[in-house]
């Protein structure tokens, strides 16, 4: 009986499989990717080492010493303290004390602010909170102290916001008057998050992460690049980190652009470009997580498109790795099994810059 | 089966398909104005069904084909549905009473369960069954399970399709289908499970009747179940 080794599906279930298995697994991935993507599939090589991490016997691995990237966290600061079902572990503090904790006991190399509803939007009402939890961040802290939130278009829609809702729109086949509101909202959500990061920006934070860019489909993407664009022309030194939500940007509007690009149907190694154009100094490239495939298969997926993402951009390439992309299952707190195994991957393999 | 991407149904000579060809190809230009003038043209030289099933119908689920692989977008689906129906509407008095392809392949409720306020995956796929020829019926994210039912009752519905995006409202789309139980209906009404936690496995452990990976699976795994 051939050996098999322990892996898991995408929604996190232990399996055992065979090293042929894994491999055609990781083969099938990566064409997946290079077919959606237009993009080349893996080498024999890196698929081959792709298979050496993955059947690893440890249950954890890493990179070699001097092969470490920099790990950026979203949120972190109400991860102690978050006890809501959101990978939080309820320990009462406040988000000094979890940023402190993340800086000084975890080794985060950058830290962010972050508002509990954590959009923009939310933020308005409450931004001289969250100057002055920055401020005391900023006083307390060494490592470079962002504010972070998502995009987030959809409170912009009904019944969040004052904007009819595009599915609803669209649903009555009213598709000018959908695509309107999407463009409506996404100049109220370049005005907002333009407006907050100018209020942070001046009690001294050291740079803005737009978490989940094009949650919304491609409004929501349009909002952030111009948004980018807009701070980066107002604040020279600012430290922007640009991630995404998925790993394409779906077209609510259909139509968009930015730099006369079409932003609806873009894959990662389409979007590192307009990024950076717009002005980010990281680009967070995201590959999400199949749940009814193994890992081989998300993860020889997500290097393929994440490694096209690193060699198509002017910028580092920080990849998002958590629960339900980059390769590493959907569980609230992803096993670490997985998640070293695809960061070694997304560091040998992709070249990220950072996680 | 309703479309007939890769041929004709029942068989078809070259100069009808290059009529299908046409009608197709209007469909996936998502430009209504196209539809119209090719229906236009190919009306009287063949049978109103086939027209639809295998041109404009062929045409739509190439969109649907090229919205799956990221080419084509919610908008694009629409344009074209709204398209494939004005051309539908013109060969209506060529149908006869049958009804054919324009009549309702069934009765939908769609909704996102109670606790989950995520809209847009959901909303595509009431888009694209309803694009498909299904009644849908969404009535929105963070439904409370009482309202299912009694959706599902109001409208005589053959299935019902439930949305969970995160982890911890996975369980609602269980209460649902405990509760169609407990009203009688779990017999008379399809369940379908949707979402990113959501598994086949998970349908098999919660009792759903199918899992649909996305909205082009959700309008093929219907078709088994209702047609």
């Amino acid at each position: 009986m051939a050996t098999e080794y322990f892996l898991r599906m995408g929604d996190g279930q232990k399996i055992f499989m065979t090293k042929e298995d894994i491999r055609a697994d990781i083969e099938a991935g990566s064409a997946d990717a290079a077919d959606l993507g237009d993009i080349p599939a893996l080498s024999e090589n890196e698929m081959e080492h792709m298979l050496d991490i993955i059947t690893s016997p440890g249950r954890i691995v890493g990179v070699e010493p001097g092969m470490e990237v920099p790990v950026t966290h979203d949120i972190g600061a109400i991860r102690i303290d978050g006890d809501q079902g959101n990978s939080g572990v309820g320990i009462p503090s406040s988000r000094l004390v979890g940023s402190m904790i993340h800086e000084r006991a975890f080794g985060a190399d950058t830290m962010e602010l972050g508002h509990i509803d954590y959009s923009y939007k939310p933020v308005k009402p409450v931004i001289s909170q969250e100057c002055q939890t920055m401020e005391s961040c900023q006083q307390n802290m060494i490592i470079p102290m962002l504010y972070g939130a998502m995009p987030n278009m959809g409170l912009y829609y009904t019944p969040d916001g004052p904007f009819e809702n595009p599915g609803d729109l669209m649903k009555a086949f009213k598709i000018s008057e959908a695509q309107d509101s999407i463009s409506h909202a996404a100049e109220h959500g370049i005005r907002d998050m333009t407006w907050i990061m100018q209020k942070l920006q001046n009690v001294g934070c050291d740079g803005v992460n737009f978490d989940t860019i094009g949650a919304a489909g491609d409004g929501d993407m349009y909002a952030s690049l111009h948004s980018i664009e807009a701070l980066r022309k107002e604040f020279p030194g600012i430290y922007i980190e640009a991630g995404m939500a998925g790993e394409l940007v779906l077209g609510m509007h259909g139509e968009l652009e930015y730099d006369g690009t079409v932003l609806a149907g873009l894959w990662p190694h389409q979007q590192a470009p307009l990024v950076a154009k717009a002005g980010a100094n990281i680009f967070g490239p995201v590959c999400n997580t199949n749940t009814s495939r193994t890992s081989a298969w998300n993860l020889g997926r997500s290097v393929t498109f994440t490694k096209a993402a690193v060699e198509a951009s002017t910028i580092p390439c920080h990849a998002d790795m958590g629960m339900g992309v980059g390769g590493i299952p959907m569980l609230e707190t992803p096993p670490i099994d997985a998640v070293t195994r695809a960061s070694k991957a997304m560091v040998e393999i992709a070249g990220v810059d950072g996680i | 089966m309703w479309f007939f991407p890769h041929g004709c149904k029942g068989g078809c000579n070259t100069a009808n398909e290059e009529l299908f060809k046409t009608l197709s190809d209007a469909v996936v230009s998502c430009k209504k104005d196209d539809v119209i003038a090719a229906v236009g043209k190919a009306k009287g030289k063949a049978p109103a069904v086939e027209l639809i099933d295998n041109g404009l119908a062929a045409g739509m689920n190439e969109v649907g084909v090229l919205f799956e692989r990221g080419k084509l977008f919610l908008p694009h689906v629409m344009m074209a549905a709204d398209a494939m129906s004005a051309g539908v509407e013109l060969l209506q008095d060529e149908l006869g009473s049958s009804g054919g392809a324009s009549s309702k392949l069934g009765v939908i409720v769609n909704g996102t369960v109670e606790g989950d306020v995520h809209d847009i995956g959901k909303a595509i796929v009431s888009t694209m069954l309803q694009a498909a020829g299904f009644e849908v019926h969404d009535i929105g994210r963070d439904v409370p399970v009482q309202n299912f039912i009694d959706k599902i009752k109001e409208t005589n519905a053959d299935m019902v399709g439930l949305s969970a995006l995160m982890t911890t409202t996975l369980q609602g789309q269980k209460e649902v289908i405990e509760l169609l139980k407990e009203n009688g209906l779990r017999d008379k009404v399809k369940v379908m499970v949707g979402g990113a936690p959501a598994t086949d496995a998970w349908a098999k452990k919660c009792g759903a009747d199918c899992y649909a990976e996305n909205a082009s699976e959700a309008v093929a795994k219907a078709k088994e179940l209702l047609l």
